[in-house]
């Protein structure tokens, strides 16, 4: 259906803000949608807002999705054009520009046949071919250049509340999707340049073969080859130099928010007993072990301080008169072991003991004979008699006899 | 002059886990001097490591404590609580930690349920603990509390041990089989 031209830019005209926020929103729409943008962007003009919508339908500014469909989209023509207007881009894609290089391939086969068959018609045809994907070339790549740096920009200054794990997502997006596959693409020895060299040795060979006399067109092309190779290097570099700081930067704090996520929620999970010491940052801090504290070493001098005052002891120096009781006792009872030997085999131990120091008490007895009961020189054996009583200075013992013999 | 300059100062804060950064002066300078290697030979011969941060502040190694004092738990788990919320907030967290000073009554750390569990785990329970913390986190030079504002505070330099902390454990997930999890979930 043709439309009025005069009909389709009054509307627009009088529906600016309308048709940008349309093309904002991009996609597909619903009627209820439209509806609502209606409402949200009204007309300059006094108007129902079914009008506006049946005027988007009849202006085929709205077409839908496929024939019968109630979803609509923004028809692709208009969508450029306000692209245009409104100073806003999007991006070519990598296979964009590959196509635009193949098309240059081919365009550059057909050049060369014209030239060897010397069509000069064909020629022309395919310079103007030449002309117009350089052209093309040269917008999208702008074009793309515009859409990231918006795009970087947006990241930089928005403050949405969109996660940094997110926004790396996206970034990553747009190097992996765009950057970095058209710097392979743009770079000196890649495909576009090699395209480039071709067709611009082709247009040479037009020139030194006077089939083409043009030579502004000829000269404009030669130009804009160069132009448009130089350009999208740049372009593409200057690209991936804007985004690698934001993408280097969302790189390390996602990596950062990954790390805290990850272990709050294995605390979370798992509860502090098992959250181990993987997680925590450890902080050097000295340990004395066995020091005793401030409190306990001021309790100590308290003590000291406040003890009653002795008087030292006093050491006798003087020889002692009488001999010492534990001394001649120790030395008794080191000399048993050689008194008794002289007597072994003694038959009754005990009654070997009070018969021959009558004048020992209970505890001197018993004490020699621990000692020669247990000395290593000797063997005891029970002499396998009745009990006997034996008399001590200070009591009595009752006892089996034991034999000594010697070990 | 082969004296090392405040020696004495430095083995003192550091030795208490205190990190010395920029805003710890006179020893920060000196151990970013040219002698920073004659100090660490200094306290490698006393069995201590001086560690010189990637991003510039100085600290010693901390021991493997068996016996892990319930601040660090507590520290971490405050830390990485900060972190998650500076994520939600879509800017880049570095930016976010040091770009800025924070209200201790206005911190994001009870604000959520979740949050909120995760720091009862670990005993803190209001602001007041917060606080407490806080303080700690001072003492060894992470944050800095005094000199500003009333319930102000920043973070400082040395909080980078955080940061590398949490890329460790990034990057060990990602280094994992991708179904390690999940086979030891099961």
């Amino acid at each position: 259906m043709k439309i009025n031209p005069q009909s389709f830019f009054n509307f627009c005209a009088n529906h600016a803000p309308l048709l940008r926020a349309l093309s904002e929103r991009g996609g597909e729409l619903s009627e209820t949608e439209v509806m609502r943008l209606i409402h949200a962007n009204p007309s300059a003009i006094e108007e129902l807002p079914e009008t506006a919508r049946r005027r988007l339908r009849e202006l085929q500014i709205l077409v839908p999705t496929e024939p019968g469909s109630e979803l609509l989209f923004m028809a692709e023509p208009l969508s450029r054009l306000l692209t245009y207007l409104f100073n806003e881009a999007n991006p070519a894609t990598p296979e964009i520009i590959r196509g635009y290089v193949m098309s240059l391939e081919t365009t550059g086969k057909q050049l060369g046949r014209a030239l060897d068959e010397e069509d000069v018609q064909r020629v022309k045809l395919a310079f103007d071919e030449i002309s117009l994907t350089l052209r093309r070339i040269h917008a999208d790549l702008n074009e793309t250049q515009h859409a990231i740096l918006a795009e970087v920009a947006r990241y930089k200054t928005e403050r949405a509340r969109v996660s940094v794990r997110e926004k790396y997502r996206l970034i990553v997006h747009w190097m992996e999707r765009y950057v970095e596959p058209m710097i392979e693409i743009v770079r000196a020895d890649g495909p576009m340049r090699a395209a480039f060299d071709e067709t611009e040795r082709l247009l040479y060979r037009a020139r030194e073969e006077a089939l083409f006399n043009d030579h502004p067109a000829l000269v404009r092309n030669l130009r804009f080859l160069r132009l448009v190779s130089a350009h999208a290097l740049r372009v593409f570099t200057q690209c991936r130099k804007e985004i690698q700081p934001l993408f280097e930067s969302l790189r390390r704090s996602s990596f950062i928010a990954e790390g805290a996520a990850r272990a709050l929620e294995k605390l979370q999970a798992e509860g502090l007993s098992k959250w181990g010491n993987e997680y925590l940052i450890g902080v050097a801090a000295f340990r004395f072990q066995n020091v005793p504290s401030d409190m306990a070493i001021a309790l100590a001098l308290q003590r000291v301080i406040e003890h009653p005052p002795e008087p030292p002891p006093v050491l006798e120096f003087a020889a002692e008169k009488e001999n010492p009781g534990a001394l001649v006792r120790l030395m008794w009872l080191d000399s048993l072991p050689d008194l008794v030997r002289d007597d072994l085999p003694v038959e009754d131990l005990m009654g070997w003991l009070v018969k021959k120091y009558p004048e020992r008490d209970t505890s001197d007895v018993l004490a020699g004979f621990s000692g020669l009961l247990f000395h290593n020189d000797f063997q005891a054996a029970f002499a396998d008699e009745k009990p006997r009583a034996y008399n001590t200075t200070d009591g009595e013992i009752g006892a089996s006899p034991l034999q000594l013999i010697s070990a | 002059m082969n004296e090392l300059l405040h020696l004495e100062k430095i083995f003192d804060r550091l030795k208490r886990g205190c990190h010395l950064g920029p805003d710890d002066e006179p020893e920060f300078s000196a151990l970013s001097s040219q002698r920073f290697d004659e100090y660490a030979a200094y306290f490698a011969a006393l069995g201590l490591t001086l560690v010189r941060h990637e991003r510039e502040f100085f600290y010693f190694e901390p021991d493997n404590q068996e016996d892990v004092p319930i601040t660090l738990p507590r520290i971490a788990v405050f830390s990485y609580i900060i972190i998650d919320h500076a994520a939600n907030q879509g800017r880049p967290i570095e930016e976010f930690i040091f770009g800025q000073n924070f209200l201790i009554t206005a911190l994001p750390h009870f604000t959520l349920d979740r949050y909120t569990a995760l720091l009862r785990q670990v005993d803190v329970h209001n602001v007041d603990d917060l606080r407490i913390l806080l303080n700690r986190m001072e003492q060894i030079g992470w944050v800095k509390i005094k000199g500003l504002g009333e319930d102000e505070y920043r973070f400082l330099r040395p909080f980078h041990r955080v940061f590398s902390k949490c890329l460790e454990v990034a990057q060990s997930a990602q280094a994992a089989p991708p179904d390690a999890s999940q086979r030891a979930a099961t």
